[in-house]
């Protein structure tokens, strides 16, 4: 039975190339990503909110989002809410460095050892920020104290690049819609056997809820769109 | 390169979940750092996402070479998206194929074999600079 994506916490960097800022957002993002809660993070490069498909898009209306910037552009946050979806938070290297008062990170190659600290500062700012969004305050920093060696080989992070979430266009009230992970939950409940009828509607209609934002006035045209697509999406299911 | 001649707009792939991103990087700054520090220029990517006035006007004002970590092609298709001319694409994936004992792993930091395929892929692109200089067409695929 195939399981809905477990909730993990999104993490766009700016990755900015031309300043040692942006080599700090990318380093803090995969240490974050790889060593201190592979498994509660998922990322996605920037710019494919815009060379990408709808499903990457979606990235941060399913994922809670953080981003980390270099600069006081703010690439990543700004870019990702105008493409995607509003960051849960954000966090902008520069000011953590400033109020650290650390000196300023320098080699956008090779970070020097300003650059390095700003790295190990912005991952425990990041660490923090994932747990709250995910509403596991209090964790300590593993797996993966500083130190830990190695980021060549990932573990269970993901990529996002390319696969995104997957969505199905429903139309309501004359209007399209486009449901977030809806094909994984026809998925689901088709294998539980669940049959196309009311009682059935009623809980696809409250698992859809946990990705999307229904509005409350117009539940009734949701239940009902979403049961005849399911209907239609089992019967296509039984003729394969 | 003689001081008439036109800046080239390098613009590597931001790519963050995979070792060709990482070599995109690099043979952008062994490109941009080493090797032709005079005529080339970097943009960063997540400018043009955002629009940045100033970055747009940098790559229509300027041919540019795009290096990309995956078919997905951010880098190229956001210099289009920006009103700019790609004068030259690369695709990692197209590098190593030629190249196939250079295998990338690794994405803080990469590995021996991916840091020789990031400076093969930024001699070629030095090449590409020269030939755009001298008013020519760099071998390989470009946009208008």
């Amino acid at each position: 039975m195939p399981s809905l994506p477990r909730r993990k916490a999104g993490i766009v960097a700016c990755s900015g190339e031309e300043l040692a800022e942006g080599t700090v957002t990318r380093l803090a993002a995969l240490k974050v990503l790889h060593v201190l809660r592979p498994h509660d993070t998922v990322t996605i490069c920037l710019p494919l909110f815009l060379a990408g498909g709808e499903g990457d898009r979606a990235f941060a209306r399913f994922h809670p989002t953080i981003t980390v910037d270099g600069c006081e552009l703010r690439c990543a946050a700004r870019g990702t809410e105008m493409y995607s979806g509003k960051p849960a938070a954000s966090i902008v290297v520069s000011e953590i460095v400033a109020s650290a008062g650390l000196a300023r990170p320098g080699g956008r190659r090779q970070l020097d050892d300003a650059g390095k600290r700003a790295v190990e500062l912005t991952a425990e700012h990041l660490v923090r920020l994932v747990d709250d969004v995910l509403g596991r305050k209090g964790r300590g920093a593993g797996p993966g104290e500083p130190g830990t060696p190695a980021l060549r080989e990932p573990t269970a992070a993901t990529c996002s690049c390319g696969s995104g979430v997957p969505t199905k266009k429903l139309v309501i009230d004359g209007k399209p819609v486009e449901v977030l992970a809806l094909p994984l939950i026809f998925q689901q409940f088709r294998e539980a056997g669940r049959a196309a009828d009311e009682a059935t509607a009623l809980e696809l209609l409250e698992t859809v809820k946990i990705y999307n934002e229904v509005p409350r006035e117009a539940e009734d045209r949701w239940r009902e769109e979403i049961l005849r697509e399911y209907a239609a999406f089992c019967e296509s299911e039984a003729s394969r | 390169m003689s001081d008439d001649r036109r800046e080239v707009v390098v613009v590597p792939c931001s790519g963050i979940g995979k070792p060709y991103g990482t070599v995109s990087r690099e043979a952008a700054y062994e490109l941009c750092d080493k090797l032709r520090p005079r005529d080339t220029r970097l943009v960063a990517l997540a400018k043009l996402v955002l629009g940045d006035q100033e970055a747009r006007q940098r790559v229509r004002a300027s041919p540019a070479i795009t290096i990309d970590g995956c078919k997905l092609m951010c880098a190229s298709k956001l210099v289009q998206h920006s009103g700019g001319t790609v004068a030259r694409e690369i695709a990692v994936l197209d590098v190593y194929r030629r190249n196939k004992g250079l295998k990338p792993e690794g994405l803080a930091e990469l590995n021996e074999q991916g840091q020789k395929l990031a400076r093969v892929l930024a001699e070629e692109l030095a090449e590409a600079v020269d030939e755009i200089g001298r008013g020519g067409t760099p071998p390989g695929g470009s946009h208008a």
